[in-house]
């Protein structure tokens, strides 16, 4: 019997890791053959990720945009300081001019220079529910935005393609809500208290039992804040003496609590199996850096689905490296929970794995389940250990009632306890939203990052001055995108970041997608070299028919 | 705006010499300062002598970085050229911008014949361009010059 667990390995070794082996569909010891008969399509299941460079044209003008940005950014700041141009930055009052500087005012260069340009991007105030519309409250800014006014007018129905409601659930308030406002009028809305001292309510269990269920583990726990799970946690499981390998575009939030447990750091190339085998082989091998002694414990840190790219960790190659060095995985599904797998589970689900070969999951609830906060769950002997030696159970108040109540009315939807099938429909519908924007996307000529499966879609825009004008066409048609720049991103990919969600309907969609090619010609864009096919069936050959 | 949140990479300033198309936008920069200058009789000396002086102001003497870094400070001290791959010496881009002045300095002594003057002022350029790259220079400060 197969254990489906086993990851790519035939005869224990790891011959099956290259995808070109998973595509061609391998027949070696007919474990192909079982995987399907076990009902596991996605097992042996091609992973399409693409990260297309872009010519080196692109690259020479972004270069040069920044450049010249650069200099003029010296020139405005040489004027500024001799007193020809008015400062709107803070300065210190007359009184101080003498002391230590606070600042160094280099050190604000670019945010002075380039980000105060195109600020009005960012920090978009919005007042409705952030469904797939919602409003936003319209701002300009007579001093090239150092300071926004409101204009009292209200932007309404944008459509929402920068919110992680992955399923539709992040809505108005309807008659389904309706535990939850019973909850907030038995409980109120604060706790007071942390987990170890009365912070404790039967609600939690509740969501805790059913977290579990969910996931098909032994046990969880929630706490209050997404960040705050990974950051206050991942020191109480790993020290001084263990070693974390993190993945290169790991989220902030697991950086700090890697930082924060005093563990050795060492990063692997972003989904890069040879060079997470090649650091657990030295780790393994070498040891401690000068006492040679063996690590205490080794910890892969990845997350399901990373925001930036839009790429899925290749679970299945991991834990096949993580068994055969013996380490222990940890897995952040914030973006993944609720959005990828046939019913909602996360990534475990998408590469059918076993859930006794992750040791510890982590996800939040602020994406797909409309609520916030996060969850640790796993083994139950892991979770015991963590109710008591968690550093936010000792000191961080725990998570408030209704929204524990109302991601036991989104999780009951999902996994169709509520008596529907709406949850089940909804996870498909995200399915087809995705294929759909991706595949009419990379279509029309963008270059999009990321996984053919995952909901989080960059689209790439380079230039810095695109990046404004991307965003600021786009609201003037009244739809809403995040857009992100150089720090959060390498220097010269800049990119718009869509998110997909069940609740977009297909003509809102089309909308989208018909105002991004208006967008993609008019600021020239469409960079991808390599345009598919309208009929991707045709790239499959195990689907395609041949007629003689 | 924080620097390095959304991946590990603490200081940016020491990659970004590195990507792909930044060698390609120097030697073009420069091509196109050429080109600006050919209507000026000196044109080669005044390019050797510009290019030498940005190279000086951005990469030996401006210290920290334009954004803040999550370091706490560490990159304040250094200059960009220190900061170049975190301290790692004769890597690539190290090397293309040490053997560039040299090139530009080959073919501005060639296109003024060996004037003597030319000479001298070609020469002074390079110096002060190729002496804060040496590696036994690193982190030196002479003459109290970029002290702290």
């Amino acid at each position: 019997m197969v254990d489906p667990g086993g990851g790519a390995i035939c005869n224990g070794t790891l011959h099956n890791q290259s995808d070109h082996c998973r595509r061609k569909n391998c027949t070696k010891n007919g474990m192909v053959k079982e995987a399907q008969q076990n009902g596991n399509s996605n097992f042996y299941k091609p992973m399409v990720e693409s990260f297309e460079e872009a010519p080196l044209h692109v690259m020479v003008f972004t270069y040069l945009g920044y450049g010249i940005g650069t200099l003029f950014g010296y020139l405005r700041d040489f004027l500024r300081n001799w007193g020809i141009e008015k400062c709107n930055a803070a300065i210190e009052r007359e009184k101080q001019k003498d002391f230590v500087p606070l600042y160094q005012s280099f050190e604000n260069f670019y945010t002075r220079n380039l980000y105060m340009r195109i600020r009005d991007n960012w920090n978009r105030p919005i007042c409705s529910a952030p469904g797939p519309l919602f409003d936003v409250m319209e701002r300009v800014s007579d001093d090239y935005n150092w300071t926004f006014r409101f204009t009292g007018r209200i932007i309404k129905d944008v459509i929402n393609m920068g919110s992680y409601n992955f399923l539709g659930l992040a809505a108005k308030y309807d008659e389904s809500m309706k535990t939850v406002k019973d909850v907030l009028e038995t409980y109120g809305l604060g706790v007071g208290s942390t987990r170890h001292e009365m912070g404790t309510l039967d609600k939690h269990k509740e969501l805790e039992d059913l977290v579990a269920k969910f996931l098909n583990v032994e046990a969880a726990m929630v706490f209050g804040m997404g960040f705050a799970t990974n950051s206050m946690n991942i020191p109480a499981l790993v020290g001084k003496g263990c070693l974390i390998l993190s993945d290169e575009l790991n989220h902030a939030s697991l950086v700090l609590g890697a930082r924060l447990s005093g563990a050795t750091i060492r990063i692997f190339k972003h989904n890069n199996m040879q060079s997470l085998e090649k650091l657990l082989r030295d780790a393994v091998i070498y040891g401690q850096p000068r006492t040679r002694r063996a690590w205490k414990k080794i910890l892969i840190l990845v997350e399901g689905i990373y925001s930036m790219e839009g790429s899925i960790a290749r679970l299945s190659q991991i834990v096949a490296l993580k068994k055969k060095y013996k380490a222990y995985l940890y897995v952040d599904e914030a973006h993944s929970i609720g959005s990828v797998g046939q019913t909602g589970r996360g990534v475990m689900e998408y590469f059918a794995m076993d859930p006794r070969d992750i040791d510890v999951f982590m996800g939040t609830f602020t994406k797909s389940f409309g609520a916030s906060g996060g969850y640790i769950a796993g083994r139950k002997d892991l979770v015991d250990y963590l109710r008591a030696h968690s550093h936010s159970a000792a000191y961080a108040t725990s998570m408030s009632p209704p929204i524990a109540e109302q991601v036991i009315r989104a999780m009951k939807f999902i996994m169709g306890l509520d008596g529907t099938t709406q949850g089940l429909q909804r996870v498909q519908q995200l399915a087809e939203n995705t294929r759909y924007f991706r595949q009419r996307l990379s279509e029309m000529g963008f270059i999009i990052y990321g996984n053919e499966e995952s909901p989080v879609v960059p689209l790439l825009l380079y230039m810095p001055a695109k990046v404004a004008a991307f965003a600021r066409h786009l609201l003037k048609r009244k739809i809403g995108v995040v857009v992100v720049g150089f720090p959060a991103t390498p220097l010269a990919e800049a990119r718009a970041r869509f998110c997909v969600s069940a609740a977009h309907t297909r003509e809102m969609l089309d909308a989208v997608l018909e105002a991004l090619d208006e967008m993609g010609d008019l600021l020239h864009v469409k960079y991808s070299r390599n345009r598919k096919s309208a009929r991707p069936e045709l790239y499959d050959e195990t689907s395609f028919e041949l007629e003689d | 705006v924080n620097v390095g949140v959304a991946h590990s990479e603490v200081n940016p300033n020491t990659r970004v010499m590195n990507s792909r198309g930044m060698w390609m936008t120097y030697a073009l920069g420069v091509g196109l300062l050429h080109i600006v200058l050919l209507s000026i009789p000196v044109a080669w000396t005044l390019t050797n002598g510009i290019h030498n002086l940005g190279m000086y102001v951005f990469l030996p003497a401006v210290k920290g970085t334009p954004f803040e870094t999550p370091d706490q400070g560490k990159a304040r001290l250094l200059t960009h050229w220190a900061q170049l791959d975190y301290g790692v010496q004769f890597t690539s881009s190290r090397k293309f911008f040490t053997i560039s002045p040299i090139i530009l300095y080959f073919l501005a002594s060639f296109y003024t014949k060996y004037d003597p003057t030319h000479f001298f002022l070609n020469t002074a350029a390079l110096l002060s361009v190729l002496i804060p790259k040496m590696p036994q220079l690193h982190g030196v400060r002479i003459f109290g010059i970029n002290k702290c």
